[in-house]
């Protein structure tokens, strides 16, 4: 024992109860206080731009209101919502809509990542270019994709003409047999970059070691997929399919610009229907605020309960792996 | 050297600061707001020439394009409204909240303006007048609906204009598609409210309206022979509906031979998408049987709404009196702006100098219609399910039983909360709708 140790040793009092600790110094010594006022900044935006807005739109939801005036109408609104046939009907379409968004995106994220993660020539090019449609604004992106989906004189018809893929041109956007097919085309051209980068973030953080022990196990290609990477990724996975989940859902702008919700309600998903609803159309429907809120409201809480599902599922995946 | 202009640059802050550089300090400042682009010049022009020559009074204009009407009541609601807002929003929720100023008695002291203007003429209920209040008053009108045709598209099917009855247009669109071996189509379609842009008017001035104005409801039943023309032409049209400029483009490309558009197409194709490769010409919107039934829809436009929070009333009444003065106002319709409204301006100004807006003059059965009462509509809007009728989504009859439904059920629901009030025109007249009485009931 040092001399220092025997010192502290002997001036430690063995027998007192120990001294009471200030709240406040407990605070300091843990870091709480300055962790406290990091985050005020952040706390003060969200509740001015998140849960303030979401308190001020909350209460309109047993008025008419328009922006000027409003008009309490008890709980008409209410069952309004339960007799709107065009707004549960974009609640199924958005439920169609999510499902082939997620069972085409997730696993195309992630082959592009596997490959994109072989450190071959070039590699790091196409992730950019894979990644470019993230940064592209949804608007843009929709008035691009409405000159490639065109009938006449449309790229992608001419390719698929070209390559004798098809006879007579295709109507993507106005028949109701393809507009899903076309919006789908562009969500997932749009989104996918993203969560390849996510997944190719997560590959990163694998132990190389790892792979070496497969290899000398001699396991092949798809057995090292199967058995490292997508058990060792399943945390980001699992972070990836909420955010894509929860994406899907409330996807609209991309839609508006390429379909407006058509051909017949074909696209109409439910937060375009809210949008229009809240804003306001020039064919003499006026803003409708608070049966906006309510099915806002609504929204939410489908989206929160496909949430919690998701994370029940994946938790009890969990446990059986 | 650095010293002296940092003092010299403190010195003017100061002066500034009290108000004491002359020019500023003098002049009351009416602020105004503008929606209006294509008028940006000439507007720009006038006002330097009114700020010059005015020591009392400076004008500055705004203007923004989106989110106009939100954005007035956003600044009115936070106290940093201007004077003055063009006229592109909703008077009747501004009056119901109090933030418009009747410009009535300005306007009765005022003989020049009266003579200039036509006021009192031109007062529409519910679009810039509710009852005896007027809140700005029109210095022109975009005309109604016509049809824009490419002359030598119709002259190779051999047509040499437009028809006045539907079956005769539906035929024509189909000739000129079944010549054209699919380079060429008889009809284009834009996905931005198509059913408006012809279809509806066509609707209109057969008599045909969506709201039966003598018995206050909303009635959809007179539009099935439409919805039944618009398959066939829709069957024949140019194959893509995109927005409203992708599709000018295609017809100044000519790949169409029929468009329908207001007066603003006259500057689209002379300008925006010139047309040079082909001559194109202007007519009236076909009815259905030929015969002229009902009014065609005008949109009077162009006015100038004091807002209620106005410090500078009178100075704000004397700038909309400089921006509808003969002067101003003679410069602004011959530059093609919009198309006279007052009788007064149109005798005075130089049609020649017009240019193809002459091609879009008043019809005499053109006219305003009364506003029809805004409703909180569940559902999608008239306009979207009368084209996916159209367009063959949902049956016609089935279409139209829904929207009377609906809309009569949103209508009696506003009317019982009080967000509405019932719209009545006893002696309504479908070739004169703004000539009746109008009377607003409570059931």
């Amino acid at each position: 024992m040092s001399t220092y140790d025997k010192e502290h040793l002997q001036l430690r009092p063995t027998n007192r109860p120990p001294r009471p600790v200030n709240k406040k110094m407990r605070l300091k010594e843990s870091g709480g206080l300055a962790a406290g006022l990091m985050l005020t900044p952040s706390l003060i935006f969200l509740c001015i731009c998140s849960i303030y807005p979401f308190i001020w739109i909350f209460r309109y939801i047993g008025y008419n209101y328009n922006g000027f005036v409003a008009r309490p109408v008890g709980f008409a609104n209410f069952t309004r919502m339960f007799s709107d046939t065009t707004f549960w009907n974009s609640v199924v379409t958005t439920f169609e809509y999510a499902f082939w968004k997620l069972i085409i995106i997730i696993p195309l994220a992630l082959i592009m990542a596997v490959l994109l993660n072989q450190k071959l020539r070039g590699s790091s090019f196409f992730r950019g270019a894979f990644f470019m449609p993230t940064v592209i604004a949804t608007s843009i992106s929709g008035m691009i994709f409405t000159f490639i989906f065109a009938t006449q004189n449309g790229i992608l018809n001419n390719i698929l003409q070209t390559v004798g893929l098809m006879g007579t041109p295709i109507n993507w956007l106005m028949d109701q047999g393809f507009a899903m097919e076309a919006v789908m085309i562009l969500s997932v051209w749009a989104g996918f970059g993203n969560y390849m980068l996510y997944f190719v973030t997560g590959m990163t953080s694998i132990s190389e070691d790892v792979y070496e022990s497969s290899r000398i196990d001699g396991a092949n290609a798809v057995q090292t997929f199967f058995k490292i990477t997508l058990p060792m990724l399943s945390p980001v996975l699992k972070v990836v399919l909420m955010l894509a989940i929860t994406g899907a859902f409330k996807d609209y702008e991309a839609i508006m610009v390429l379909t407006n919700g058509g051909p017949g309600s074909r696209t109409n998903v439910m937060f375009l229907y809210i949008f229009k609803l809240i804003f306001g159309t020039a064919d003499n429907a006026r803003m409708q605020i608070g049966y906006g809120a309510l099915l806002s409201l609504m929204a939410a809480v489908i989206v929160g309960a496909v949430t919690i599902i998701y994370n029940l599922v994946a938790k009890r995946l969990d446990d059986v792996v | 050297m650095k010293k002296s202009f940092s003092l010299l640059l403190a010195l003017v802050m100061v002066l500034t600061a009290f108000g004491a550089v002359p020019a500023l300090a003098d002049k009351t400042v009416v602020n105004y707001w503008s929606n209006d682009r294509h008028d940006e010049v000439y507007m720009s022009a006038m006002i330097e020439k009114f700020n010059a020559a005015h020591d009392d009074i400076e004008i500055k204009m705004t203007i923004m394009t989106d989110d106009f009407e939100n954005s007035i009541l956003l600044a009115y609601q936070g106290g940093t409204a201007p004077d003055l807002v063009g006229q592109s929003i909703d008077v009747k929720n501004f009056a119901d909240i109090g933030a418009v100023v009747d410009l009535r008695p300005y306007i009765e002291k005022d003989e020049e303006y009266q003579k200039v203007n036509e006021p009192f003429t031109h007062a529409f209920e519910g679009l810039n007048a509710i009852g005896s209040a007027i809140y700005w008053v029109p210095s022109g009108m975009r005309s109604g609906v016509r049809i824009e045709y490419n002359k030598a598209l119709l002259a190779a099917s051999g047509f040499d204009g437009i028809p006045d009855n539907l079956t005769d247009y539906i035929a024509m669109a189909q000739k000129i598609t079944a010549d054209g071996n699919g380079a060429t189509y008889g009809i284009g379609f834009t996905s931005s409210s198509p059913f408006e842009r012809q279809l509806e008017m066509m609707a209109q001035v057969s008599g045909v309206f969506y709201y039966d104005y003598v018995n206050g409801k909303f009635d959809f039943s007179g539009y099935k022979p439409f919805l039944e023309a618009g398959r066939q032409l829709v069957a024949v049209a140019y194959p893509d509906q995109q927005g409203v400029d992708n599709m000018r483009a295609q017809f100044a490309a000519g790949a169409f031979a029929l468009w329908g558009n207001a007066s603003q197409e006259a500057g689209v194709f002379t300008n925006q998408f010139p047309i040079t490769d082909f001559e194109w010409g202007v007519s009236p919107v076909p009815s259905l049987d030929g015969e002229i039934k009902g009014a065609l829809q005008t949109n009077p436009n162009k006015g100038y709404i004091m807002l209620s929070s106005s410090k500078n009333k009178d100075a704000a009444w004397e700038v909309i009196k400089y921006f509808q003065s003969e002067e101003f106002l003679k410069g602004y319709l011959e530059g093609g702006y919009t198309m006279p409204i007052s009788s007064y301006m149109d005798g005075i100004i130089d049609k020649t100098k017009l240019g193809r807006m002459a091609d879009f003059s008043l019809l005499d059965y053109e006219s305003v219609y009364p506003t029809v009462p805004s409703i909180n509509l569940t559902g999608d809007n008239y306009r979207t399910v009368l084209w996916n009728a159209i367009m063959g989504h949902v049956d016609i009859d089935a279409a139209i039983e829904d929207l009377n439904t609906r809309y009569n059920q949103c209508y009696d629901d506003d009317i019982m909360y009080g967000s509405v009030q019932r719209l009545v025109i006893k002696d309504y007249d479908p070739l004169h709708p703004s000539a009746g009485t109008a009377e607003y009931l409570n059931n």
